[in-house]
């Protein structure tokens, strides 16, 4: 990626960067260690106990001393939100990509009448705070009787992520060659299947790259449980770890393991894929 | 592109698009529009009374105690805004400018930068609640412990300490959004311009400034606009590090607290308004929605200047 | 003799088919979700005296009950029965006509409960009681009375042995009082459960009355006593002290005494099993001024105007307000029961019991949280700007009385 700039400035010799790029590298790795400090403070706490961690707050612990994780995994919800939030997650991604893919192919793929508007119609959702409109959302929630129910949570994320998601695929999708199709439609193939088996298999980096835009704001997200959700056994994650918060306040070995566990998922896929991580979450104000 | 022509292809379309559309329209589009609905009547609890015209309006903007904590915490949005512009974007720029250097290590310093843009608000926001508590917090242990104990603080608890508290673990949630953004600005930078200008001078704040900035432009309106949006909507961070009141007396209330306080109630007051709550949500939306315009539209049209 | 086996058997199918119908399944709905067991156990006890009659108990999120509550109401999806808060946060449910009136003639054990706690389930505009009190509560100092003794220090009777006990723990490097006041409730607690005697009962019946407010001198003089030993004897950096810690401070053994609620007690003891306690009522300027507690009333059960079994839900209603519950009560889940002669075999709870008849209302929540804005959000902010330094014991009485005057009669002028 930055191929470029480096030989640009390999060109330019060592030695005269070398003074001007020693004050950003330190800046660089002051901020590295900004950036991570907290993290490893919280991972080093969470295998702590609260004594350890008011006496040696830096000091690296004993790995092997997972009584707290044991204490979260035998004595509390935490489990239930985890599960609660993949389910949530993973029901609204489905939708999303569905529906974001049906809506993108159709304005992309076909000219027809109010094409232009319906896209626009999409457009306008990317930019309303949809926070704002909680009250009417709640009371709408009410009236289709699924208030303390996670259906709530899954149509407002998936109605959240759909203008992005049309965004980035409408984009794509027309990018795409028209040739193959053709072809399948000389053969007789029906609309239906041109999309499915010759157009869909082409969309999928597109679909990674909305997947993942939408996957963090949703997984992490507090707000819309915080209003919709009541019963505990139905919590996401964040809103669970609120909870749990509460309840284990004295305990800090806990509370740093809590906070551990919530984060591991995520840190650990976005360590794995940081690549696309990157592009997806920073893909909206990218051009 | 196929023309539309059969009605088999029109039914097709429309299976394709009524669905997506449909939650759009059932989840986004008519919540807003009911939002503002909402803001011109009387409410009792959740049941909508007489037509009150706007007076709710009137009620937040100009009726104590009201107007008070609307210009309160309107007050504090504005420094957050203002903060955090400089905090998280400023050091975004600058961290950009060296990770574009593709200095040894730049891959590393990317991934690290980022990382904490992917965690979750409350898991920040507790973070720090734990790393600023007065007698057991990471912090003031430190100062104490390097012989700085005069500069430990209940962070949390007095006014010009606690906004400011929440201000940085803010940036220090997002920095990485604007850095990466702005990265991906320089990276476009056409190597033969970068070489012109190296002809002309050597001064880097030359070419910082001549070139660099008005060529990732696009990328700091966008930016700039989506901190706007953002700082003006802020609700998690200051929820769970101060409190629904803004802790203390309010210096950290902010137009998302006081907005879901007032439509939602809190312990301590038991009263809801779902009227007072949508006229400051209608308020709030206008705002960021013309303001947002007016950055979009004035930056942009920088753009093309330089 | 086979007519008559039909005729059995007939019989028997009868009420068999019958059972069910007869059968009344009431749901009960409460935010005390650390109750459950408790509150099971009741139920299972009057569900084997009424026969037929069987209870579902649900609980929500406390924070957000009267929120979850007042949206099934209106809905007409509400529990036949639920707890309902007291005062201000009855109000709203109230107003709307949710819950069913309560007189003597349908719940007649009511006719013994003491006035304020009736006062406490009543609607303020109609009078009219609508739910049967569970417990009351009594802000007050709770002391460690480990430390209390090792440092030979008595309950103090006066403000002066207060201060003079508090030099004594903080000399003998324990902290004196555990409180923080970052949570912003809490500041109402420390203020009402340190301050209330210094107040006095006679300043509370001139509020009442309406003539005085809250610029009186002798209001004014309590916050300047109570920031006073704050600034001296809490935690350093309290203001930045979150309600959690200050209680992990006490239950800890690091401070001797805690100002607080009795439901406190609980708690501390949950936390720390071994810990002693101990409760007084924090002393006025001499030993002859009367030693108030601050108290009030937590909630109420109520029944639902359009529920479908409002026969059985009374008669519930009326089990929920027997001396036997209220016995069952207060000892199963150590809180002070409303009903009438109950006694209690833990001697911390008799000891509450008996500093409450010495009391006065914990005055915002009883009294000014009617409106917008609530005396309770004004005192806790004015509180923290008071323990940071940043405004006067006589600022905060004009505040609170200019800012009340927004909606409550007697200060308008």
């Amino acid at each position: 990626m930055s191929a470029a700039s480096t030989t640009y400035y390999d060109r330019r010799g060592l030695l005269g960067a070398l003074g001007r790029d020693g004050l950003l590298q330190i800046i660089l790795i002051a901020n590295t260690i900004i950036m991570l400090a907290p993290i490893v403070i919280m991972i080093f706490s969470a295998f702590k106990t609260t004594p350890q961690i008011f006496q040696s707050p830096f000091g690296i612990p004993d790995f092997t001393q997972v009584g707290n994780f044991v204490k979260i995994w035998t004595q509390t919800n935490f489990l239930r939100y985890l599960l609660n939030s993949f389910i949530v997650t993973g029901a609204s991604m489905t939708l999303i990509l569905t529906l974001g893919t049906m809506a993108a192919y159709a304005i992309g793929r076909y000219q027809f009448t109010g094409s232009g508007f319906i896209l626009m119609f999409f457009l306008a959702g990317l930019t309303l705070p949809l926070k704002l409109a909680i009250i009417p959302l709640f009371m709408l929630m009410r009236d289709l009787s699924i208030l303390n129910n996670q259906l709530s949570l899954i149509f407002v994320y998936t109605a959240m992520g759909l203008p992005t998601t049309v965004f980035i695929m409408t984009g794509f999708i027309r990018t795409l060659p028209n040739e193959l199709e053709d072809a399948a439609r000389m053969d007789g193939a029906s609309e239906a299947r041109i999309m499915w088996s010759i157009m869909l298999p082409l969309v999928r980096p597109a679909m990674v790259i909305a997947g993942i835009q939408n996957v963090v704001p949703i997984w992490n997200d507090f707000f819309f449980p915080l209003v919709f959700i009541q019963n505990d056994d139905l919590k996401t994650l964040p809103q669970g770890l609120t909870t749990f918060m509460g309840e284990y306040t004295t305990d800090w070995g806990v509370l740093f393991s809590g906070l551990t566990l919530s984060a591991a998922p995520i840190i650990i896929i976005y360590i794995v894929l940081s690549r696309q991580f990157i592009a997806g979450m920073t893909s909206g104000a990218v051009k | 592109m196929p023309h539309l022509r059969m009605t088999g292809r029109g039914l097709w379309i429309t299976a394709l698009i009524v669905p997506p559309l449909a939650f759009v329209a059932l989840f986004i589009v008519y919540p807003i529009i009911s939002a503002f609905a909402y803001a011109f009547f009387d409410w009792q609890g959740l049941r909508r009374g007489d037509f009150v015209g706007l007076e709710n309006f009137h009620t937040v903007l100009f009726v104590e105690p009201y107007r008070s904590w609307t210009i309160n915490a309107f007050k504090n949005n504005v420094i957050v805004f203002f903060a955090l512009m400089v905090l998280q974007n400023g050091l975004g720029f600058i961290l950009a400018y060296a990770l574009w250097r593709g200095l040894p290590g730049a891959r590393f310093h990317r991934i690290a930068v980022f990382l904490p843009v992917v965690l979750s608000t409350i898991i920040v926001a507790y973070l720090f609640k734990l790393f600023l508590h007065p007698l057991f917090g990471v912090v003031n242990i430190s100062l104490r412990g390097i012989g700085m104990g005069w500069l430990a603080q209940p962070w949390l608890g007095q006014g010009n300490t606690a906004i400011w508290s929440l201000i940085v673990a803010q940036a220090w949630h997002m920095v990485g959004f604007p850095t990466l953004v702005f990265l991906a600005g320089m990276q476009r930078i056409p190597g033969e311009i970068l070489d012109a200008v190296r002809m002309e001078t050597e001064s880097e704040w030359v070419k910082i400034t001549g070139i660099v900035w008005p060529l990732v432009a696009p990328s700091a309106t966008i930016v700039f606009t989506l901190l706007f949006v953002g700082a003006f909507n802020w609700f998690e961070l200051p929820y769970i590090m101060a409190g629904l009141d803004g802790s203390p007396f309010g210096s950290t209330d902010v137009l998302g607290l006081y907005f879901y306080r007032t439509a939602f109630g809190n312990v301590s007051s038991g009263q809801q308004d779902f009227g007072l709550g949508s006229a400051l949500a209608v308020l709030i939306f206008l705002f960021v929605a013309v303001i947002a315009s007016v950055i979009t539209v004035r930056l942009r049209a920088r753009e093309i200047q330089l | 003799m086979n007519n008559r086996l039909i005729r059995i058997g007939t019989a028997l199918a009868a009420v068999l088919i019958a059972a069910p119908a007869l059968a009344q399944d009431l749901t009960f709905w409460s935010w005390r979700q650390e109750d459950r067991a408790a509150y099971e156990q009741f139920i299972d006890t009057f569900e084997a005296a009424n026969p037929g009659i069987t209870v579902k108990f649900e609980t929500f999120e406390a924070a957000n009950y009267n929120t979850i509550l007042a949206t099934a109401l209106a809905g007409g999806t509400g529990p036949d029965l639920m707890m309902v808060r007291a005062y201000g946060g009855l109000e709203n449910v109230a107003s709307a006509g949710y819950l069913e009136p309560l007189t003597t003639e349908t719940v007649p054990a009511l006719a013994e409960f003491s006035a304020a706690s009736l006062a406490a389930e009543s609607g303020r505009a109609d009078g009219t009681l609508y739910a049967v009190p569970f417990a009351s509560q009594t802000q007050l100092v709770i002391y460690n009375r480990a430390l209390f003794d090792a440092n030979g220090i008595a309950e103090p009777q006066t403000w002066e042995e207060l201060v003079a006990a508090s030099q004594k723990l903080k000399d003998a490097g324990v902290i004196p009082f555990a409180n923080g006041t970052a949570t912003a409730w809490q500041n109402e607690t420390v203020t009402f459960g340190l301050g209330s005697s210094l107040m006095g009962k006679d300043f509370y019946d001139e509020l009442m009355a309406g003539t005085t407010d809250f610029t009186d001198a002798r209001f004014t003089g309590a916050l300047a006593a109570v920031a006073e030993v704050a600034a001296q004897y809490f935690p350093d950096g309290f203001i930045g002290l979150d309600y959690p810690s200050a209680q992990q401070l006490f239950s800890s053994g690091m401070a001797g005494m805690f100002i607080g609620g009795s439901y406190e007690l609980a708690t501390f003891k949950t936390q720390n099993p071994d810990i002693e306690l101990g409760v007084f009522a924090a002393p006025g300027k001499t030993a002859e001024d009367a030693k108030l507690v601050g108290l009030y009333f937590d909630g109420g059960y109520a029944a639902n105007a359009a529920g479908a079994n409002k026969e059985a839900s009374l008669k519930f209603l009326n089990y929920l307000a027997s001396k036997e519950f209220g016995q069952a009560f207060a000892d199963t889940l150590s809180n002070i029961s409303t009903v009438p002669g109950v006694t209690f075999d833990n001697p911390l709870l008799a000891e509450v019991n008996e500093l409450n008849q010495s009391s006065i209302p914990y005055l915002m929540l009883a009294h000014f949280r009617y409106g917008e804005p609530s005396g309770s959000v004004l005192i806790q902010g004015e509180m923290q700007k008071l323990f940071s330094g940043q405004t006067t014991p006589e600022a905060i009485g004009t505040t609170l009385t200019e800012g009340l005057a927004a909606w409550y009669e007697p200060f308008k002028k």
